[in-house]
Formats: C-alpha cells, sequence, structure tokens
C-alpha cells in the first residue's frame, strides 16, 4: 500500500480536491466566492451542455452567461451566491435552466442594470445585457438589501 | 484531580506499549522503519503529558501543555510523513483516550467521582491533542496547495521575443484577475525590455473569454499603446467570436486575428518592408 505523504486516502475523506457538488446527472449545484469557483462551474456548465447534445457554439455560450453570472456574484456580493443549472432532456430537445441567487446587496436600478455599457464596478457593463443575448429566456428579481435572483434558460430543438 | 499524572507516570512504559500496539492496528501499511521513528514520537509525547499532568490538573493552559501541544504537531507532521491519513492519526491519537482511561480504571483505588473527575481531565486534553494534530495537518496541506499554486502561477506566461521587434505571449489557462494583471505586468516589462513594436497575445489556450477577461484584454492594449507598442490578440476561436458579438464585448480598438500565423503576418506588415529583411536583423 502506497500512499503519496500529505494527502490521505480518496475513501476516507471524498475527493482530495472539492468537485462541485452533483446532485444528480443533470443538475450542477455550487457556491461560488471566489474567481476559481466562478471558473469551476462554467466548465461544469460547458461539459453539460455538450452532454445534451449542445453545440459548441451553445455550449460555450452558455458557459460564458454562467461565467458572467458567477463572476457577478464574486464581485458583488460578499457571501457569494449559489449557481443551479439543471438540464432536462425530451425527446427530440433538451432545456438547461441556469439559476444564479443571491442574498446580496440587490440591484437598486435594474433597468440601468440592463442597459449596455453601465457598471459600477469598473467593467465593460456587458455582463448582464449580454447574459440576456446569450440565452433564451432570462428573468431577474431583485431586492435592495435582500439580494438577486436570476433564472434563465437555454433551448436546443 | 492530582492522580491521572503519578499513574501515568508509573505506567508509562504500559501506556506506551498499548498504544504502539495500537499504531501497528492503524496502519499496517507504514514503513517499519518510519514507524520507528513515530514510536519516539509518541513515546515523547506521553512523557510530555505525564509532566503536564504531575504539574498541573488539567485546564489546558500554561507552559507544560504548550510542550504537549508542540509535541501532538510534530506528531502530526510525522504522520503526513509516513503517509498517515487523517483518520489514522486522529484515530491513533484519540485512542489514548482508551488506553490511558482503562489503565485509570485498574490502578486507582478512588472513587467512583474521583475516577470520573481524572477521566474527563484525560480525555479533555486528548480530544485537544485530536483537534491540533487535525488543524496541523490540514495546515501542512494548504501549505503545499499555496505552493502548487504559485508554482503554477510562475510557468503560466512567458514573453518570447520570437523575431526582431516582436514578442508572443501565449496563453493558457484560466485568466483571473491576478494573472490578468500579471500578464500585463509582464508583457509591458518585456516590451520595454526588448524594445519591441508589436506583442503577439495568443489566447488559443484560454478556455473561455467573458467580459471580465475583455476588459483586461483591452487594458493591456492600452498599456502598450502608451508604450508605443502594437498588440495583436490571435487564437480566438470561432465559438468565443460569436459569443463575443453577443455579449456585445467591444474589442473594436484591438487588432484581433484567427490564428497564431495570421497574427505573425499581420506583425510583418505592420512592421513595414524591413521587419523581415536579412537574417542579420532577425534578432
Amino acid at each position: 500500500m502506497s500512499r503519496s505523504p500529505g494527502f490521505p486516502d480518496p475513501a476516507v475523506l471524498g475527493p482530495a480536491i472539492p468537485g462541485p457538488d452533483v446532485v444528480g446527472p443533470d443538475v450542477v449545484v455550487l457556491r461560488v466566492t471566489s474567481e476559481i469557483d466562478a471558473a469551476e462551474v462554467r466548465q461544469e456548465a460547458r461539459r453539460l451542455a455538450l452532454r445534451h447534445g449542445f453545440s459548441t457554439v451553445r455550449a460555450h455560450g452558455l458557459a460564458t452567461a454562467v461565467s458572467e453570472l458567477a463572476m457577478n456574484l464574486v464581485l458583488h456580493t460578499t457571501r457569494g451566491g449559489l449557481i443551479r443549472l439543471t438540464a432536462q432532456d425530451t425527446p427530440d430537445a433538451s432545456v438547461i435552466e441556469l439559476v444564479a441567487e443571491d442574498d446580496g446587496p440587490g440591484i437598486p436600478d435594474l433597468a440601468l442594470a440592463m442597459e449596455d455599457g453601465f457598471s459600477t464596478r469598473g467593467g465593460l457593463g456587458c455582463g448582464l445585457p449580454g447574459t440576456r443575448r446569450l440565452v433564451d429566456s432570462f428573468t431577474i428579481t431583485t431586492r435592495v438589501g435582500e439580494g438577486t435572483r436570476i433564472v434563465c434558460q437555454v433551448r436546443r430543438p | 484531580m492530582h492522580g491521572v499524572g503519578q499513574i501515568l507516570q508509573q505506567n508509562r512504559a504500559g501506556v506506551l506499549d498499548a498504544w504502539l500496539a495500537k499504531l501497528r492496528d492503524t496502519a499496517p501499511g507504514a514503513q517499519p522503519g518510519s514507524l520507528q521513528l513515530l514510536k519516539l514520537e509518541l513515546g515523547t509525547l506521553v512523557e510530555k503529558l505525564t509532566a503536564y499532568f504531575l504539574l498541573d490538573d488539567g485546564d489546558g493552559a500554561g507552559p507544560a501543555f504548550k510542550a504537549v501541544e508542540e509535541q501532538a504537531a510534530t506528531i502530526s507532521a510525522a504522520c503526513v510523513r509516513d503517509g498517515l491519513t487523517p483518520m489514522e492519526t486522529a484515530t491513533l491519537i484519540l485512542s489514548l483516550k482508551t488506553i490511558a482511561g482503562e489503565m485509570l480504571d485498574r490502578e486507582t483505588s478512588a472513587k467512583a467521582t474521583e475516577l470520573y473527575r481524572m477521566r474527563t481531565a484525560l480525555d479533555a486534553v486528548v480530544d485537544r491533542l485530536a483537534l491540533i494534530t487535525f488543524a496541523a495537518f490540514v495546515e501542512t496541506r494548504e501549505e503545499i496547495i499555496k505552493r502548487q499554486g504559485r508554482a503554477l502561477l510562475d510557468l503560466a506566461t512567458p514573453a518570447l521575443p520570437i523575431w526582431r521587434n516582436i514578442i508572443l505571449m501565449p496563453l493558457v489557462g484560466i485568466i483571473d484577475t491576478q494573472r490578468a494583471r500579471q500578464v500585463m505586468e509582464w508583457l509591458l516589462e518585456a516590451l520595454s525590455r526588448e524594445e519591441a513594436r508589436i506583442a503577439i497575445l495568443d489566447v488559443t489556450g484560454v478556455p473561455l473569454i467573458d467580459s471580465r477577461v475583455a476588459l483586461h484584454l483591452t487594458k493591456t492594449v492600452e498599456a502598450a499603446r502608451l508604450l508605443g507598442s502594437q498588440v495583436i490578440v490571435t487564437g480566438i476561436s470561432p465559438d468565443a467570436a460569436q459569443t463575443l458579438v453577443k455579449l456585445d464585448v467591444d474589442l473594436s480598438n484591438m487588432i484581433t486575428r484567427g490564428t497564431l500565423r495570421a497574427g505573425l503576418a499581420e506583425a510583418f506588415r505592420l512592421l513595414g518592408p524591413h521587419a523581415k529583411g536579412a537574417h542579420e536583423t532577425m534578432l
């Protein structure tokens, strides 16, 4: 029995590197608090899309949307937030739902935040409007001081 | 609560023997040679523990306990070295409770309440030790992870002078804020060191370009322009291109080319007819 020192037996303690919490074959949930989490969740998103028959462009688009929302969680909330991806297949179609929610500061002026070129943190200001263009449906609910919840869907005929 | 120390002192050899037997059960796969070293450390821990109980009656403070704590951390490091898992290490430390506890039962003639108090004191100390070894274990691993992270960051972004006046910087992997800052720093440094007029930033190895990465690219291009150099971004994949259009990221102030080859051709074009010139001007 040989083990590298410092790395415990994975069978005892679970994976050495904490991976995303894969709830079922079609659901990926990850708490996003740092840039590394954002990178991880968008990789998972791309894999999920490819697994469900989306084209590479669509998978790339979804991954980018996830990345934008995840980076919003990192940049604008202190405690991060949750990203949940759910894929649902029907015989000739597939839908992936992307939910990003947090209990952060909320968005005071939603209309302004959805405008191109507006940014509070020196970004390019295309995160939210860009995300909306990358997905097929986009709903955002936000309350100042309570948090923000964004639900998106991408579909494949 | 006097008594624990004396009993430990009288039965040190017995406790250590039982503990070592436990060690063999806990880590059957460990090398006999390294177990020998671990035995010494465990022996020292029993010694320090005895000293602590003899000196001070068990509220986990003072220099005597400090010595016990330090020894526990040493043991944790030794366990890491010998390939024990944190689970095995914690089990090993916690088994002292049973071993020493049974010995207290055997050796003391004290009343039940007195015995109970002795065991409670012992349990508290051993629990504390288990936590300390575990914390030390985690610390060791954190340190390893941090070192690996730094190593990765170091090898991530070379700036290569590939031609007279031209620097190539291939980006591979995730561009987070820290990396983006480093890319900019190194690129500008290389540009001024080599007095290069063109930098080719190849993003073929970047898995995804979102608005954040695009922002970093834009800033790098702007900064290079201030040095009098131009940046050509190459290797944006067709998928990324379509996504960037939808995101509506403005990259119009940036020279971009699909492939590194096209980027190099553009660099030569920008440098004019003398760029490719004779061989002696190549470097």
